[in-house]
């Protein structure tokens, strides 16, 4: 009887919640409340994680309930029988099965279909007691405890006393599994359903004991195949997705105010309630001074008597003047009067209004002792020996020699220092001597001339000239015929060195030998074209790699060019910024590269990058290594001028900032210890600079001379200077095409 | 002698060197008189019949103020004794004829009398008389010359035998002919330098030439032309072949070697000289290390070094008496170094000029008396005894052109430069 209820009633439950959920239904009586509710809530459960699928009823139990119906006897049997089963065919949720879905081809979970027969209603279940859901006490005192359906009185089993429990209990084992049925006033076995369900729900188990936690995810949305690609929705973005929360703000503002108004603490001060006594005279007095006393007043004098003479009476246009004259402007604020008597002296007046000037002055006006440096100006100029003791050094001009019409760009000057070429912008290159000044030979090129340098070798003669998209090797007339024959061999060989394994846009081009002549060179290196005019050229101190800087032109503009090999090769492959000037390294395989902010040094021989050094200035110009190696100086177009020691730190170690304008060369003396820069202000600075051996010893760095002479054109000054090898002579080409010679 | 008591008096004590000494006596001289008033009193004291100018050198420096300005200029009280040394003076040059030219003139000769000779940047020996007629013009170098100097013969009045030295490396011997220019010629060219040669000079007899280079080299050489080539031809090459055949064409100047090479000079020698006269089988050099070389022509040593620091010499010269040498730095200074002490540094004055001094030339009769050209275009006329101040000065081409040689000879400064030639007459007119 117990297990068709049991299986029965889920059904039955479920019917009537399909049906209406009313509260009243789930408000079952009873000791099974509880389960029903359950088993109510299970279900709903389950229907959440299937949806759209109907319960059904599994066929089993409706083969079950068919065979109830046959006989009783049956029933210790299924009893049995389902106690064999146990847990597998504990079902009082309907069974579900997984099967593929024919329209989506997906597995689906499909419960038995709910058979609406007779059996399905619970009116129809067989209750002896017809007296329906009414209070049981009711019948506490009668014989019966109700009606059947005849209307008989159901009758009221026999219940034994406490001893008849207890002996039941000791007979029956399956007694304490019963639990009191109030409508039959019997004891009524639980069934094993019910047992696992109280168990589950003492456990703190789910009661379904077919429900799965770890059942694998059913990927609705998600997963291969049904990827969103496209948005739900087609709205734009809110503005509150990417706008900081104002709501968010309020809040955090509302905090902040608080804390501002220290209605919050965020570290709460220990409250310190006690008062904690101290000594008031125990602080040592302040270091400042007393207060200064206030001024005094100025003695009257004889006008301010109340008899004062007659001199200091007023005249009546004195008088007049007085009182026209704004009480600012005064230049004293009474008038002398004249009494007979002391007597006859009336009350002041403007006593209060006094006294109020007086105090606005005392309290506004700062009263404060000013403190006096004392210090000899003579003691903040740094001890610097004097100039005179630090000859020789160019001194005053000598010579000068003028390009006509056009600037004098570049100069250089012959390594036994007795020649001087200079160039200028209208193509023309001349060679003059330094002592006299006057013009030996002329070339003239096309375009303007960017850079000159002669070749450092003493054996050879010649020099190199920049133009536009070309480097020229020129031979300077009246040279010995060893030393002609010498430069002739290196730069135009009889048989040309093999050309190298990776061809290179640069031409070498010498002209055949039976057409040299003085007047042209002997050798060009046609730079690729769109390269621009090259401005800066360097020599190898062996005289045999000439590097070349051009600029204006698309390309990179760093070539070095080695003679030998008749090769040029770009050294850089990208360089981050314009090249303003590069620089041998006088003994070690360096080569230093100055950008517009920044001077790198590489090792050629290594191929990487050695140091940066920063010198802080917005472009650089120029830039100069001394015969050391071991010092450099950098000069700017922003006026400043750099001394780094390499050894030092990549930050300058002096700044020197004397131009007013910008600087456009500098140079060490390859020998005497000096350097001098050029100026756009028109005036070239000699310094002395002393570089010692050890390392302890700063360098020494001197000013020495101011020269001035060359004047400013079109806001450009000296353009270029350059030493003269042997002799403390300094050469300078301006913008005014001159080139002048300073001598010490 | 009449000063009035109320002028401030100077005791003064006179001194010379010149051949109108004053007794040794203290004179009570007006301290407002100035040189004009000390030279009458010279005049009257010495009652000369014919007036001779004096200029007044107080403590070295030539008065050109009154004394008593000279006085509160150098501190010097009224009770003192001034010793004032005077000299004849120097008569305010004048500017006699001016010779333009067309390329910068390096080398000036005035010795011919009736001709001044002037070598140029151009590569020509040009020779003016005195009326500024051009007589001949002569191409001797391809290259600038930057030396001359007359070799004195003793033939017949109108070929002169000339040396020159240039920017190419030679110097050179030239004839040249002033009544006939077409038949001057190039006699022989002196081979040894390495670089372009900077002086040359003859000695008194003409024998002997001397020529100094910027390699540092001296070359002595004689100068007889040899017969046939002592230097051979450099291996002719393809691109000199057609230069070859053109001076082949003209009488080819005999190639000659020194006698002698006389090393010792570190760095450019810018001058050297055989000393006038007394002094046989000796030379002087002056060069770019500073240094003044006396030397030993027979034997070819340095005999004698005078060391200055960073005076790099740019000319040389030898007062007449040969006591003295005289030369010009590139500090812009005149100095004055005593060849008779033998110590190292022998540099016993030094004149200062406001810019490079590029020559120097002393008097021919005064030994005190020297005259410089600067790069500033003035020419300086000094007194060896006067330090402070020239005695006279001189603009040629109203200054602003370098002066790059000077002669003075015969009382006539010629002055060679960039603005060509211009002669001046400068003292000593009885000459």
């Amino acid at each position: 009887m117990a297990v068709p209820d049991a299986l029965r009633k889920p059904t039955k439950r479920k019917q009537v919640d399909e049906e209406d959920a009313s509260p009243e239904d789930l408000q079952a009586t009873g000791s099974l409340e509880m389960l029903s509710d359950e088993e109510d809530a299970g279900d709903t459960s389950s229907d959440d994680g299937q949806i759209d699928e109907f319960p059904e009823i599994f066929d089993g139990s409706d083969s079950d309930e068919s065979d109830f119906d046959e006989d009783e006897e049956d029933e210790s049997q299924e009893d049995d029988e389902e106690g064999a089963e146990s847990d597998d065919s504990l079902h009082i949720f309907p069974k579900a099965k997984i099967v593929v879905s024919e329209i989506t081809s997906q597995p689906k979970t499909v419960y038995p279909e709910i058979e609406p027969d007779y059996d399905s209603d619970s009116s129809t279940e067989e209750d002896p007691n017809r007296v329906g859901n009414i209070p049981m006490h009711w019948y506490d005192d009668l014989p019966h405890i109700g009606y059947d359906m005849n209307g008989k009185q159901v009758l009221r089993p026999a219940r034994g006393d406490e001893l008849d429990k207890f002996l039941a209990t000791v007979d029956d084992s399956s007694a304490w599994t019963s639990a009191f049925d109030k409508n039959t006033q019997t004891e009524k076995p639980l069934t094993s359903e019910e047992l696992d369900l109280i168990r589950r729900l003492y456990t703190n188990e789910n009661p379904d004991a077919n429900y799965d936690p770890y059942e694998p995810m059913t990927e609705w949305f998600t997963g291969k195949g049904k990827e969103e690609i496209m948005p739900l929705s087609g709205a734009l973005q809110p503005k509150r997705r990417w706008v900081p929360s104002k709501w968010e703000k309020q809040k955090v503002m509302k905090i902040v105010r608080a804390i501002r108004q220290s209605r919050i603490l965020p570290s709460k001060p220990k409250a310190t309630s006690k008062f904690e006594p101290y000594a008031i005279w125990s602080e040592p007095s302040s270091s400042h001074p007393p207060p200064l006393p206030a001024p005094k007043r100025p003695l009257p004098t004889n006008a301010e008597s109340y008899n004062p003479p007659e001199e200091y009476l007023p005249t009546e246009e004195e008088r007049k003047a007085w009182e026209a004259l704004d009480p600012e402007d005064r230049e004293r604020d009474y008038l002398p009067q004249k009494y007979s008597s002391l007597r006859l002296v009336p009350a002041y007046d403007s006593f209060v209004k006094e006294r109020f000037h007086r105090q606005l002055d005392l309290y506004l006006a700062p009263r404060v002792q000013r403190v006096k440096l004392n210090i000899d100006p003579n003691s903040l100029i740094p001890k610097l020996p004097s100039p005179n003791s630090l000859k020789p050094f160019p001194n005053y001009k000598s010579l000068q020699f003028h390009h006509s019409k056009s600037r004098a760009r570049c100069i250089s000057i012959s390594p036994d220092g007795a020649w001087v070429i200079s160039g200028d912008e209208s193509g023309v290159v001349s060679l003059w001597e330094i002592t006299v000044g006057r013009e030996v030979k002329k070339w003239k090129f096309e375009g303007k001339i960017g850079a000159l340098a002669w070749c450092p070798r003493m054996d050879v003669s010649y020099f190199a000239v920049g133009i536009e998209g070309a480097v020229h090797f020129i031979i300077p007339p009246n040279v010995d015929p060893l030393v002609l024959s010498l430069t002739q061999s290196i730069l135009a060989p009889t048989t040309l060195p093999p050309p190298p394994a990776t061809p290179s846009n640069v031409k070498w081009i010498t002209p055949p030998s039976n057409t040299w002549s003085l007047d042209t060179p002997i050798l060009t290196i046609n730079l690729p074209p769109s390269s621009g005019l090259p401005t800066h050229f360097c020599w190898h101190r062996r005289g045999d790699y000439l590097a070349s800087v051009s600029t204006g032109g698309t390309q990179g503009g760093v070539w070095i060019h080695q003679l030998t090999r008749r090769h040029s090769q770009a050294p850089f492959k990208k360089i981050k910024g314009a090249v303003q000037s590069v620089l041998f390294h006088p003994l070690k395989p360096h080569f230093f590269v100055a950008t517009q902010q920044y001077v790198r040094i590489y090792n050629l021989s290594e191929q990487k990058l050695v140091k940066t050094l920063v010198p802080g200035i917005k472009w650089i110009s120029s830039m100069d290594v001394h015969s050391s190696g071991d010092h450099l100086i950098v000069g700017g177009y922003d006026r400043k001028l750099c001394w780094f020691d390499l050894e030092l730190s990549e930050k300058p170690y002096k700044v020197l900032r004397y131009h007013s304008r910008a600087i456009r060369s500098l140079q060490f003396h390859p020998t005497y210890p000096l350097f001098a820069s050029s100026s756009d202000d028109g005036s070239i600075q000699i310094f002395h600079s002393r570089v010692y051996n050890d390392l302890m010893t700063d360098p020494l760095i001197v000013p020495l001379k101011i020269l001035r002479g060359h004047h400013v054109t079109d806001g450009l000054g000296v353009l270029q200077v350059k030493w003269c090898p042997k002799h403390p002579w300094l050469v300078s080409s301006a913008a005014d095409g001159s080139v002048a010679v300073w001598c010490s | 002698m009449d000063n009035t008591p109320t002028t401030v008096s100077q005791p003064v004590v006179f001194s010379t060197q010149t051949q109108y000494p004053l007794p040794s006596q203290k004179f009570m001289i007006p301290a407002s008189w100035r040189r004009y008033q000390l030279s009458q009193l010279v005049n009257k004291a010495l009652s000369l019949e014919k007036p001779v100018p004096f200029d007044f050198l107080v403590r070295g420096e030539l008065l050109h103020a009154t004394l008593s300005q000279w006085c509160s200029e150098n501190g010097v009280g009224e009770e003192e004794t001034l010793e004032i040394e005077y000299i004849e003076s120097v008569m305010p040059p004048q500017k006699m004829s001016d010779f333009p030219h067309e390329d910068w003139v390096s080398s000036v000769s005035c010795q011919f009398q009736g001709y001044f000779l002037t070598a140029s940047y151009d590569g020509q020996i040009r020779a003016f008389d005195y009326s500024t007629n051009l007589v001949s013009s002569t191409l001797a170098h391809s290259a600038p010359i930057t030396s001359m100097c007359v070799i004195p013969t003793t033939t017949d009045d109108s070929t002169y035998t000339i040396a020159t030295s240039s920017h190419d490396l030679t110097a050179q011997i030239t004839q040249i002919n002033l009544e006939m220019p077409s038949s001057s010629k190039a006699l022989a060219s002196l081979h040894l330098h390495t670089a372009p040669v900077s002086s040359i000079s003859t000695d008194t007899s003409g024998t002997h030439l001397l020529t100094s280079s910027w390699d540092g080299l001296i070359g002595l050489w004689d100068t007889t032309v040899p017969a046939s080539d002592e230097v051979p031809e450099p291996t002719p090459n393809e691109r000199d072949r057609k230069k070859r055949r053109r001076v082949e064409n003209a009488a080819k100047p005999k190639r000659k070697a020194p006698l002698l090479v006389l090393k010792s000079h570190t760095a450019r020698v810018s001058k050297v000289l055989f000393p006038s006269g007394t002094e046989e089988k000796k030379a002087y050099s002056c060069g770019f290390d500073s240094t003044v070389r006396r030397w030993d022509t027979e034997h070819g040593i340095c005999e004698h070094t005078i060391n200055a620091s960073e005076k790099p010499f740019l000319d040389l010269a030898l007062t007449s008496d040969g006591n003295s040498a005289l030369a010009v730095s590139t500090d812009r200074t005149l100095t004055l170094f005593d060849l008779r002490t033998s110590g190292l540094t022998a540099s016993s004055a030094t004149f200062h000029h406001p810019a490079t001094p590029s020559c120097v030339v002393p008097c021919e009769s005064n030994s005190y008396q020297v005259v410089t050209g600067a790069y500033d275009g003035v020419v300086r006329v000094w007194d060896v005894r006067s330090t402070k101040s020239a005695m006279a000065t001189f603009k040629a081409w109203d200054g602003q052109q370098k002066v790059l040689d000077v002669d003075w000879k015969h009382g006539i400064v010629g002055v060679g430069g960039e603005g060509g030639l211009e002669v001046w007459k400068v003292g000593e007119e009885k000459a």
